[in-house]
This record gives C-alpha cells, structure tokens and sequence, in this order.
C-alpha cells in the first residue's frame, strides 16, 4: 500500500448523475424549479406558503422516484449540485435512495469513476463487497 | 502491480487506497479521482509512500589517510 484517503463527495457532472438515475430507474427532471417535500404536498398552494417554506422548495433540477410521494431536488452551488430531500417516511424515499441518498450517490461516484478512469486508459475491475461496491482501477 | 482501490458504500461514502506504488507517485496517481470526486478529509501515509522509487547509495572513500 501507499496510501489511504476517505473522500467527501461532492456532485461536480449532471451527467453521470443522469447516468445514475437512469440506472436506478428514477426520472430525471431538468430544469424543474421545484421538488416535493412534506411542506408543500399538504394540499396548500406554493404562493399560500412562507416566503421560507417556497424557498426551501426551489431548485434547479429534480428527480422523480417513482412511487414516491416526494422528489429530490437538485440545488447548484458554486462548482458543485446539492441534494435537497425530505426523509420524513411518508414520502418513501428513504427506502428507495438509501439513507442519506447513499444508493444514488453510490451509483453517481460508479459512473463517474468509470467514465473517468477508462478515458484515463484505466483498466477497471467492479466488484461487489459487503454494504458496497468495489472498482480496482490498474494502468 | 500498481492498483487504485475505490470502496463506495451503500452509504455513499468513499475510500480510496493505492497499492504498489512507491514514493509520492501514489499522491500524483490518485489525485485526479479525489479531484473529480470532491474534498479529501483524511490521509494515512504507509511505508511504502516513504520508499523512493529510484534510491541511490553514495559511496565515500576517505582520501586523507
């Protein structure tokens, strides 16, 4: 070994989160400006609502989970997107995008690893581990 | 063999480890997925990372007697 490092992940390509949504079957919306979440699927109008709550329901993007009551939504953020999300249970997407929409962004780094690394003329290896998923990049 | 190991959870969470590389190359071999991926926020250096990939030993011979 040389060295480890554990990274913070940061959504930088709309592309490979595309790729991703693609490949867990959920829908993706471009340029959706708002998502669902608790607040704003109580039946009220979005103008009725706080200035805050209306704010807190704009985005950029958003993906549709289906058979989900609520959406993601997808917020830029200088160089990188962000993930808005209502976990609350009734919405269900707890069990489809995993807690903390790990099962998304695992399937977000897959992608972008593999298109990355293979440009790079990567050989890349994916394997399944326990609670995950392992690719073996070698020159 | 010179590898570099990716684990990405279930949780999202992301490791990386480099294997068979000696010296700094790993930090240079590696650097393009922590750029690609987002911030590191941590770093274990092994022994290998302080093994050089050339190293030279200097002989010297004592002149003065």
């Amino acid at each position: 070994m040389s060295h480890i490092s554990r990274i913070e992940l940061q959504i930088k390509s709309l592309e490979d989160l595309k790729a991703a949504c693609n490949e867990l079957g959920f829908q993706f919306c471009e340029g959706q400006e708002t998502y669902r979440w608790y607040e704003n699927t109580r039946g009220i109008d979005l103008d009725a609502l706080s200035p805050e709550i209306q704010q807190m329901s704009r985005c950029d993007h958003a993906i549709r989970v289906p058979r989900c009551k609520f959406d993601i939504g997808i917020v830029k953020q200088d160089d990188h997107y962000e993930l808005r999300w209502d976990d609350y249970y009734t919405g269900g997407l707890v069990k489809k995008v995993g807690k903390d929409a790990g099962l998304l962004k695992q399937a977000y780094t897959l992608h972008k690893i593999k298109r990355e690394a293979r440009a790079k003329g990567y050989r890349v290896v994916q394997k399944k581990i326990d609670q995950g998923v392992r690719l073996i990049l070698s020159a | 063999m010179k590898e570099i190991v990716v684990d990405i959870s279930d949780q999202g969470e992301v490791r990386l480890e480099t294997r068979g590389f000696k010296g700094k190359a790993c930090l240079r071999e590696s650097r393009f997925l922590k750029d690609l991926l987002g911030k590191e926020t941590f770093q274990q250096l092994t022994p290998a990372y302080y093994q050089d990939q050339k190293s030279t030993t200097r002989k010297y011979l004592n002149l003065c007697g």
